[in-house]
């Protein structure tokens, strides 16, 4: 990849800059499926998060039950909870060797340069005459830290609006809180590491987090957390989205059998999250249903009427 | 949290970044030996000069340090930071001149250590690599802000500055009568008049220059960054020939007998005819070249950055290991009296027998 680096910052008028943004975009494209898998899994999983606390306030002291009730609302819904952490640890290796080839092609000590020329393909030759690049762009030298600190401010606001995006509005303090940290800790984190950091750095991770950016608004449909609206699911997140509906209508679905044990978690949680679809028997039933959740704890199920 | 955990381990894992990094890499140095007719000078690792007796091995007068402030970011230590010296010390008559990372140049008293003077006074210049030359009264060296300086070398007055580069000036000056020869990051080679700093002739390869270059009758030769080593007319520039290795030419050439050596940090050097470039012999070293090679007792002597050091020669035809000190070398050797000193990574100058490789003394130069 620093032999990339370098060519293609000789082809881009010896701008160091401009190749750090084309090989930013490039890899987030080759990345792109990957990261969309990866942003839909995370939105999915959010999405079942008010069901999974129910389930935890529920069955918090029954560790397996809740297990199982966990992996069966999983398995219904078509959610894979690793499926958010997968295709990040395959994405990663891809985005640290970049950033690696950037910190080694932005030699400043000739130290660095020695180092710098173990690293060059004889195969090809035009890398050799290209280094040392110029490190010049816009007010930067990429080569050491922005003095004005405008690129620490862009790589935490960009990422905080990434964050934000993704965060999903919820009632519960305590996730309320761990939203909060994950929405604070990390932009604060990339700001004052990136004030340590060479620009050329900085630069990179400004253009990743703006295509970020760009790739949720699509994916979600809208600014999500950022909107003071609900965001319309877009393109197959609807798929998730119908199959946890179908998922939570099968539990709250009266006729289910007494062996069916989903029914008496669904009854709870149809009652607190989703009217009925017309025509289904929990539409029929939905006095029933708010019996039960007057009284939750005096019966499983709706006397039938 | 589970995610966020991940992700704080592989980041750091993967970034391996301290705590308070420099955002810059660190230079360290690797400063080269001046040999006088009983003393040694050199730049320590410590970013000192340190002038050493060559009979008894001991220190002439207490190390003369010099410090930078460090100003490397939020929440890192601040405080006193050790110069890096790249450049090998000149001496003239009275004095010992000796460039530093930090931007200045001094001049210290050859009996005593004391400090005669500091260039330039207040402030500091942009970081300088190249060591200083010091011919007839004058004193030049090149710094990273791509000019060459030449000051008075009795008083560090400023005589003149010549300002045609629009690269890095990293590489040592060459004078050779009254002209003076230097490369640039610039890509181009410079032969400026001693006299007043006008410009005499350049030339234009196609990698930056951090080559010294070496003037041998009548010509001069420079490796570049495009893997070529030139020999060109003193006179007007033209030039006579070129060589392609595998990589950068970073050290000094040397000549004997006719023959150019010169070392690649391909792992290579080359050895070519002086005239036409015809190549001669290329000894394999298997580690890069990048420490600028000596002539001692008719032998070429050369260090590779895997810490071995090599006696070459085309007639008859010898690559022999001398030595294997097991530590990096990058800094110029040097040499007297059939002596070879060798100035390694871990700041220790060794004296080596130039015939057998025997390893005379050694000295860490680190405060006790």
């Amino acid at each position: 990849m620093i032999n990339v680096l370098i060519v293609v910052s000789g082809a881009l008028f010896n701008n160091f800059g401009l190749s750090i943004i084309a090989l930013t975009i490039i890899v987030r494209g080759i990345t792109m499926p990957l990261t969309l898998k990866q942003t839909r899994s995370t939105k999915a999983l959010q999405e079942l998060q008010p069901k999974m606390s129910e389930l935890q306030q529920k069955f918090g002291k029954d560790k397996q039950k809740l297990a199982q009730e966990q992996m069966r609302l999983y398995k219904e819904s078509g959610v894979n909870p690793a499926g958010c952490l997968l295709p990040m640890l395959v994405q990663l290796p891809v985005w640290i060797a970049l950033f690696q080839s950037i910190i080694r092609v932005l030699a400043v000590v000739p130290e660095d340069f020695l180092k710098l020329s173990g690293h060059l393909y004889s195969a090809w030759p035009q890398v050799f005459s290209l280094v040392p690049l110029n490190s010049k762009f816009l007010w930067l030298d990429l080569a050491v830290p922005d003095r004005f600190l405008m690129l620490p401010i862009l790589v935490g606001g960009t990422m905080w609006l990434s964050q934000k995006m993704v965060t999903p509005r919820t009632g519960d303090p305590k996730q309320q809180a761990q939203s909060t940290m994950m929405l604070w800790v990390m932009p604060l984190m990339f700001a004052f590491i990136t004030m340590q950091f060479p620009s050329g750095l900085a630069l990179y991770w400004v253009v990743s987090n703006v295509i970020q950016i760009g790739m949720q608004y699509f994916i979600t449909g809208g600014w999500g957390g950022l909107s003071s609206q609900a965001a319309k699911p877009a393109g197959r997140d609807k798929r998730y989205l119908t199959r946890i509906t179908m998922a939570e209508e099968k539990v709250g679905d009266y006729t289910a059998t007494d062996s069916d044990i989903g029914a008496d978690v669904g009854a709870d949680i149809a009652v607190a999250d989703m009217a009925p679809k017309e025509g289904t028997a929990s539409a029929k039933y939905q006095p029933g249903l708010r019996a039960m959740k007057r009284h939750p704890k005096k019966s499983k199920r709706p006397k039938r009427r | 949290m589970l995610l966020l955990a991940v992700m704080l381990l592989i980041l750091a894992s993967g970034l391996a970044v301290p705590s308070c990094q420099p955002a810059k890499g660190i230079p360290r140095g690797w400063s080269g030996i001046y040999v006088g007719d009983d003393a040694l000078f050199l730049g320590s690792m410590e970013g000192k000069l340190v002038a050493i007796d060559k009979s008894t091995q001991q220190r002439l007068w207490p190390d003369v340090p010099f410090k930078q402030k460090q100003s490397s970011g939020f929440g890192c230590g601040q405080g006193d930071q050790a110069v890096a010296i790249y450049g090998t010390p000149a001496v003239a008559t009275e004095l010992v001149y000796i460039t530093g990372y930090n931007g200045k140049m001094y001049a210290i008293n050859v009996e005593t250590g004391a400090l005669r003077w500091v260039y330039p006074r207040e402030d500091e210049l942009d970081p300088i690599v190249g060591g200083p030359v010091a011919a007839g009264d004058k004193v030049y060296f090149g710094g990273s802000d791509g000019k060459l300086y030449a000051l008075d070398a009795a008083t560090g007055d400023e005589l003149w500055i010549f300002e045609k580069s629009e690269g890095k000036i990293w590489g040592t000056p060459a004078v050779n009568g009254e002209t003076l020869y230097i490369g640039s990051f610039d890509k181009k080679l410079y032969a400026v008049n001693v006299a007043d700093g006008t410009l005499k002739w350049q030339f234009e390869t196609e990698g930056a220059i951090v080559s010294t270059p070496l003037v041998y009758d009548d010509m001069v030769y420079f490796g570049s960054f495009d893997r070529h080593l030139y020999a060109l007319s003193e006179a007007d520039g033209s030039l006579r020939w070129k060589y392609q290795a595998d990589n950068w030419f970073w050290s000094r050439p040397l000549a004997d007998n006719g023959v150019i050596y010169a070392g690649s940090v391909d792992g290579t050097v080359h050895a070519l005819t002086a005239d036409k470039g015809e190549k001669v012999a290329v000894f394999d070293l298997e580690s890069p070249v990048s420490s600028s090679p000596v002539l001692a007792d008719g032998n070429v002597i050369v260090a590779v950055e895997a810490g071995q050091v090599y006696s070459l020669n085309v007639s008859p035809r010898q690559k022999e290991q001398l030595v294997n000190l097991e530590e990096e070398i990058y800094a110029p050797l040097a040499t007297g009296d059939g002596v070879v000193y060798i100035h390694s990574a871990d700041d220790t100058l060794h004296a080596m027998d130039a015939v057998s490789g025997t390893i005379l003394w050694m000295i860490k130069l680190e405060s006790e």
